[in-house]
């Protein structure tokens, strides 16, 4: 029975990878009440810069993330604050801003054609890279070392943010934004500046999440699309808007593709992960940490 | 600070404009069309999953087109010149189905080609037959695209039950030169049209030859963690491994496969995403010693397919792949046809294609001797070899092994995997 374990292992591994990946969606989510469909494609830009950045300076991939996180955070901060800014303003009466979700849905496909048009449609990857095809060899299991460093990349980059959203002023004014945008701009805060700072962040994450991708998988224009649905489906499991219950999330998926596919074809998998989604929406639409209330 | 943003959105709007321009009239289109054209519309998945592949083929059937335009185009037409329409299916049925009806309707080409995924080609080609327009298939091997009584389809590469028996006869051959016996075998495929078709052939196969089969396993091809499936693999443990994949999961189930240390004693992948260029520089060393059942291979001793590859690798940067080939020798074929027909009438030019014996010319730089068409509209005479990928000290290459004939002279294949 090793092999469970180490699937489970295995799974726990990817899983938080998922949740990293998926951390940025609930962030900006968390803020601006809106799903940014472009997020898979953030993660694709994130994965480009951190390969480019690996390749041209030769640096270890997670060095990269000095970087990765400030080139992210300033696309990020720039593209709400250039592209979707303007269209919050327009339907700043309406409480879900629907043509903001739109305009994501735009900037995915703008993003990803980009790509396609300046890097072309190649696979790549980094070859020379000191943690590419590293396993650890644990009592005859075989965990893999650059999915390990993703599982730390990911929950340090948990906590830091749980830690920035509760100790810092800044981060406290973005949760004042999140409870109630009218209230926080009569405390004089500016909601425009937080919803850019939002979205760098959930920016930042995804170049992280890219980062720890980079060492062993592809990068190609559509790699977004793969992660994509996974990151809503994982956003969902552990409610809109929670940081840990993206990483718990995260981490059930990747436990059930790991586990599952020992038992049944892999295509089952993904049947029972929908399905997962679907029970999620009946019984607890508000996920495993949402809150209830309205916003 | 308000008069700036308002300068920024000015600047904006210049670059958008002048981005828009520059890709809806490129400086190098002449103004006006010919007089006289004859208009072939593609359908190519030129974005989505298979998006690499799609621009492969895409590139060499553009570098035919030009050397067909360059040399004069087609002269009993009056050298009409070929223009090529393209179409992007996004590995998407439905989406093949609706640029092939708006490619006739709309834009009123004289032939259709495409779609690279069979499951595209499979709906796509119906509505070529119900318009009566000739459709040219290049790659899609799944068997049913010519096997629905269609008049109007034609396709080059070998179909999937040849490819399939083929890698079949080279296991037995395998295990005759290197005096071996292999009993176990494990199928994994990609849950498409293309993976299942393939495994359908295997399972018969296998009985014939009184193979145990272990493991039989299809996946999704867009499935982000292959690790799974690998260890899967490893607890079968089969003697060989026969592979249907496309590109990035090709990639993540070699790369895996090499983190986990399964060597199976053989591992014969099905051209796909194995053939892939990318594959190569992605996998790396982890893709050693796979067998890889493919159309064409570089070294293949045909006059003008060094050339050719020469040409390709200039203009696009990597070498011809077997679906490429297919692709370019396509387009030759049709301008054969083209020039017999005299005419771009469909029905016309449904005869010339259906006569076609097209033997020596640019264009024929594959390992057979002609393209001729059987009354399904299958290329009769499409051979395939098998290659084997390793590094002879020029780095990774993929190497010619078999049919025993058309292997490279001094290699021998290295099995079991060491």
């Amino acid at each position: 029975m090793q092999f469970i374990l180490e699937n489970i292992i295995n799974g726990i591994l990817m899983g938080s990878i998922y949740g990293l990946a998926a951390m940025g969606l609930t962030v900006v989510f968390g803020v601006l009440k809106v799903i940014n469909f472009a997020h898979g494609s953030l993660l694709m830009v994130g994965m480009y810069v951190a390969y480019w950045a690996v390749i041209l300076t030769g640096l270890h991939p997670y060095l990269a993330l000095v970087i990765v996180v400030p080139v992210m955070f300033l696309f990020g901060y720039f593209l709400q604050d250039i592209i979707i800014k303007p269209i919050f303003k327009a339907e700043k009466d309406v409480r879900e801003p629907i043509t903001v979700i739109i305009v994501t849905t735009g900037v995915w496909y703008i993003l990803d054609n980009l790509s396609l048009l300046v890097f072309g449609p190649q696979y790549r990857n980094i070859q020379d890279n000191p943690l590419r095809g590293k396993m650890l060899e644990v009592a005859g299991m075989l965990p893999s070392v650059p999915r390990l460093w993703g599982f730390f990349a990911a929950l340090l980059t948990t906590v830091a943010i749980y830690w920035f959203f509760q100790k810092t002023r800044t981060g406290r004014a973005i949760r004042a934004t999140s409870l109630d945008r009218e209230a926080a701009s009569l405390q004089g805060i500016n909601q425009y500046k937080i919803y850019n700072l939002a979205v760098g962040i959930g920016t930042a994450v995804a170049g992280i999440a890219g980062v720890s991708l980079v060492p062993f998988y592809n990068i190609f224009p559509s790699v977004g699309v793969l992660f994509d649905i996974k990151c809503f489906i994982i956003v969902v499991l552990g409610g809109l808007g929670s940081m840990g219950g993206a990483l718990l999330g995260g981490l059930i998926i990747g436990v059930i593709e790991n586990v599952g596919a020992q038992f049944m074809a892999a295509t089952w998998t993904e049947a029972i992960v929908y399905g997962l989604f679907l029970v999620f929406l009946f019984l607890k639409p508000s996920g495993l940490f949402g809150v209830k209330y309205e916003w | 600070m308000k008069e700036r943003s308002i300068w920024w959105k000015a600047y904006l709007c210049v670059l958008a404009f002048g981005f828009v321009c520059s890709m809806a009239f490129p400086v190098d289109r002449p103004a006006l069309a010919q007089a006289k054209e004859v208009k072939v519309g593609n359908i190519l998945p030129l974005s989505g999953p298979s998006a690499s592949v799609g621009q492969q083929s895409k590139n060499s059937q553009d570098m035919a087109i030009e050397e067909i335009n360059a040399a004069g185009g087609i002269k009993s037409l009056g050298g009409a010149k070929i223009t090529m329409l393209y179409a992007d299916s996004e590995s998407k049925p439905d989406k093949g189905v609706a640029e092939a009806e708006r490619l006739i309707n709309t834009e009123k080409v004289h032939v259709l080609t495409g779609c690279w995924n069979s499951a595209v080609t499979y709906p796509t080609t119906a509505v070529a037959e119900r318009y009566g327009i000739p459709f040219i298939v290049p790659v899609s091997v799944a068997d049913k695209i010519t096997a629905q009584g269609f008049k109007n389809v034609f396709r080059i590469a070998a179909k999937d039950s040849w490819w399939t028996r083929d890698q079949f006869v080279f296991l037995g051959d395998l295990q005759k030169e290197f005096n071996a016996k292999l009993s176990t075998l494990a199928f994994v495929y990609e849950n498409g049209d293309w993976g299942k078709g393939f495994a359908e052939e295997w399972k018969k196969l296998a009985e014939k030859g009184n193979y145990k089969v272990v493991m039989d396993e299809p996946y999704p091809s867009t499935a982000t963690d292959m690790s799974p499936l690998v260890q899967k693999i490893k607890r079968a443990n089969p003697e060989v491994l026969l592979l249907v994949s496309n590109a990035a999961d090709a990639i993540l189930i070699t790369n895996s496969m090499a983190e986990y240390k399964v060597k199976p004693k053989a591992i014969i992948a099905s051209g796909g995403g194995h053939a892939d260029p990318s594959f190569l520089t992605a996998a790396g060393k982890s893709a050693r010693y796979i067998f890889d059942i493919v159309e064409w291979e570089i070294d293949v001793n045909k006059p003008g397919a060094k050339e050719a590859n020469a040409k390709f690798k200039s203009k696009y940067g990597y070498n011809l792949a077997g679906e490429s080939v297919d692709g370019y020798i396509a387009m030759y074929v049709l301008a054969d046809a083209l020039e017999r027909a005299g005419s771009t009438d469909p029905a016309k030019l449904r005869k010339a294609l259906a006569e076609t014996n097209y033997r020596k010319g640019q264009g024929m730089i594959v390992g057979y001797d002609s393209v001729q068409f059987d009354n399904t509209g299958q290329n009769k005479n499409a051979s395939l070899v098998m290659v084997q990928i390793n590094d002879i000290g020029k780095g990774m290459e993929r190497i010619t092994v078999w049919p025993k004939g058309a292997r490279r002279a001094g290699y021998k294949p290295v099995f079991p995997t060491p």
